[in-house]
């Protein structure tokens, strides 16, 4: 049970640990009683305090490190059952319904299809591609590094995975050429997250299930900032890599370039299946889940035969442990968005920001902060899952377009990933480049800050987010 | 050798039901495209397949209760565990046990609702829609899943207390690496 892969652990005086450890113990159990002792009529709670007490009990439960799943179960049980009047059997009724519509089958759906090409060869393929295509640009290796990163991210469905297959096979390759081992290391961790702006991409599933929005638009809307935060990353590699004059690549020939291409062709297809299946009408988002998973399990075996026949099965649980991983959380999540609505909370949010008179422009720089923090912490989907229906409602108050909420969010969440202290790809990247993890944080700053900067835009340009869309009559 | 066969059983289920999910959903709309094309119109029109959508989602519902304790015994349920690292390991410890304790009590009150909510249901006679299932039956994943969440739960704390050892999945698995890097490095 770990988000942030490995502890550093500090020993810290014996007795003030073990004082903590009882605090973390006990908190939550009093909260748990202060509840019933609302339901016996023991102490009065207003709504205010009723609102307080939710937060203040989901946090002190998810503390203690138990699972975000049992953490959100567990506190909104224990409201609904002391302090508000649902039948308990709505509750068990909806532990059962609340996953219970053909659009979120689209994550197990594209989990599957993402682990299928989680291999080390569709990994190769991409990076011979984008070496062939950029490799004669100055830090030829490096470019072809955030090219390939962008390409098989949005292809696995992974972050963490894609810096360990594309950073294992490029890293040694661009040590070996006499880059520094700090400028690819920060290159890959970096480049890693872009999978997730690029459909499909399962956080963006989730925006969707939890706000009930439109999977086909927010991944359409997904492409130009996804293309958009590539070419920045790429540009602040190139500057880099000039101003320090590292090594680059023979140009390429044209013929080289082709093969390259067919290679990573089949590969390359399931993003324009997705995109174009959805786009096209041909599929729903979820039927085009389910093809790419069956397209990706022939290309696996039968095209680039990477994979055999006999290790299907072990794909198909670990896809199945993961999609019940998420598909859990979701339940408990659904249920916790029952309780916001049914305590007026997003409401309640909304009219004291209106009559704040705080607008759009501070409700989306505090949404910004909220998210980095929780991004500290949490793992995408558990960040969407909590956020988004408390967030959302207010959002759309406030009149700012549900399609670029779930795009700067979707930003958010990608910062998150490379960010200290416990961005999951930067523990997986310490690994594989064999740093400290201090010393990452400093090599991962130039692309850190354009994809701070980046996130600036997305947050008060709409227009690139929505602009797409539009063109192609979505919206 | 119980607790094997149960093991077997819980990984075979998981993964049988997310492969057959998908070939019945890919069946659903190659059926559905097929009735489209003149030629193969008179083969595909005997299929009925409206049920594909709601099998799958019961089949969905069915993986997602039995791989979370699945998930459990491979500890893939992630927490906030950044606060409790900075512990000590004796104090780490029993917070973590807290923890577990606290997801066994969980996952024991959400399969007793369970039960009480198929029996309720069944005292109704309800069936599905379009496949006219028995809804006792599909809802019967809720209480065997969160018992069995609850058992693993139970295990994972117990051998946790024995052995100080927790299960922990790695998100980064990607098959078939070092036989690229070596590719990569024969060819430069």
């Amino acid at each position: 049970m770990t988000a942030s892969g490995r502890a550093e652990r500090v020993e810290p005086h014996p007795r003030a640990g073990r004082a903590v450890s009882w605090l973390l113990i006990l908190v939550p159990l009093a909260l748990i009683a202060l509840c019933f002792a609302g339901k016996y009529g023991v102490v009065e709670l207003g709504p205010g305090a009723r609102g307080t007490l939710i937060f203040a009990l989901l946090f002190a439960l998810m503390v203690t490190g138990m699972p975000v799943s049992i953490a959100l179960g567990l506190s909104v049980l224990t409201f609904l059952f002391t302090l508000t009047q649902v039948p308990v059997e709505a509750v068990a009724l909806k532990l059962f319904t609340g996953i219970e519509s053909f659009e979120i089958m689209a994550i197990p759906f594209f989990i599957l299809a993402g682990n299928f090409l989680t291999h080390g060869g569709v990994a190769r393929r991409m990076i011979v591609f984008a070496t062939a295509m950029v490799g004669h640009w100055y830090g030829g290796l490096a470019l072809a590094g955030v090219i390939a990163c962008a390409l098989f991210a949005a292809v696995s469905g992974s972050s963490p995975a894609t810096v360990v297959a594309i950073g294992s096979i490029l890293l040694p390759a661009m040590v070996k050429q006499g880059f520094p081992n700090r400028f690819g290391a920060g290159v890959i961790t970096t480049s890693g997250s872009l999978g997730i702006l690029i459909p499909p991409s399962i956080p963006m599933v989730i925006y969707a299930v939890a706000t009930n929005s439109s999977v086909g638009k927010l991944f359409i809307a997904g492409i130009v900032p996804g293309i958009m935060l590539a070419t920045l990353l790429g540009f602040t590699t190139w500057r880099i890599a000039y101003k320090n004059d590292y090594p680059r690549l023979p140009k390429a020939s044209w013929a080289e370039r082709l093969r390259a291409f067919f290679n990573a062709f089949w590969g390359l297809l399931l993003i324009v299946i997705v995109v174009g299946g959805i786009y096209g009408g041909v599929f729903t988002p979820t039927e085009a889940a389910a093809m790419s998973a069956v397209y990706s399990f022939i290309v696996a075996v039968f095209v680039y035969r990477d994979l055999k026949l006999r290790d299907v099965p072990g794909v198909l649980l670990a896809s199945a442990n993961l999609s019940a991983m998420l598909l859990y959380i979701i339940t408990n999540a659904v249920l916790f968005s029952f309780l916001m609505t049914h305590e007026n909370i997003p409401q309640a949010l909304a009219n004291w920001m209106t009559s704040q008179g705080l607008g759009w422009i501070e409700f989306l720089l505090v949404v910004n902060i909220l998210l980095l923090l929780a991004g500290n912490v949490m793992e995408p989907s558990s960040i969407i899952l909590i956020m988004a229906p408390i967030l959302f409602p207010v959002a759309i108050k406030l009149g700012i377009d549900p399609i670029h909420f779930g795009i700067l969010i979707t930003v958010n969440m990608e910062v998150g990933l490379c960010h200290p202290p416990v961005g999951l790809n930067l523990y997986v990247a310490s690994g594989i480049a064999k740093m400290g993890i201090t010393e990452l944080t400093v090599a991962v700053w130039p692309w850190l800050l354009t994809m701070l900067c980046f996130l600036v835009l997305v947050t008060y340009v709409p227009e690139i987010s929505l602009w797409l869309p539009r063109v192609l009559g979505m919206l | 050798m119980l607790l094997r066969i149960l093991d077997r059983l819980e990984e075979t289920l998981i993964a049988f039901l997310m492969g057959a999910a998908t070939l019945i959903i890919f069946c659903a709309i190659a059926q559905r495209y097929a009735v489209g094309v003149p030629a193969l119109y008179p083969y595909a029109i005997g299929f009925d397949l409206t049920w594909a959508q709601e099998l799958c989602i019961y089949m969905f519902v069915w993986m997602c209760k039995f791989g979370a304790a699945y998930g459990v015994r491979t500890g893939i349920h992630v927490g906030v565990d950044v606060f409790i690292n900075l512990l000590g390991v004796e104090p780490r410890r029993s917070v973590i046990l807290f923890g577990l304790l606290a997801g066994a009590v969980f996952t024991a009150v959400v399969g007793s609702l369970g039960a009480y909510l198929v029996w309720h249901i069944g005292q109704i006679g309800q069936v599905s829609q379009d496949l006219e299932a028995p809804m006792w039956l599909v809802y019967l994943c809720v209480p065997l899943g969160s018992y069995l969440m609850c058992f693993r739960f139970l295990q994972v704390a117990y051998a946790f207390k024995q052995t100080g050892e927790l299960p922990s999945h790695d998100h980064a698995v990607v098959k078939g690496l070092e036989e690229q890097a070596n590719l990569t490095a024969r060819a430069s």
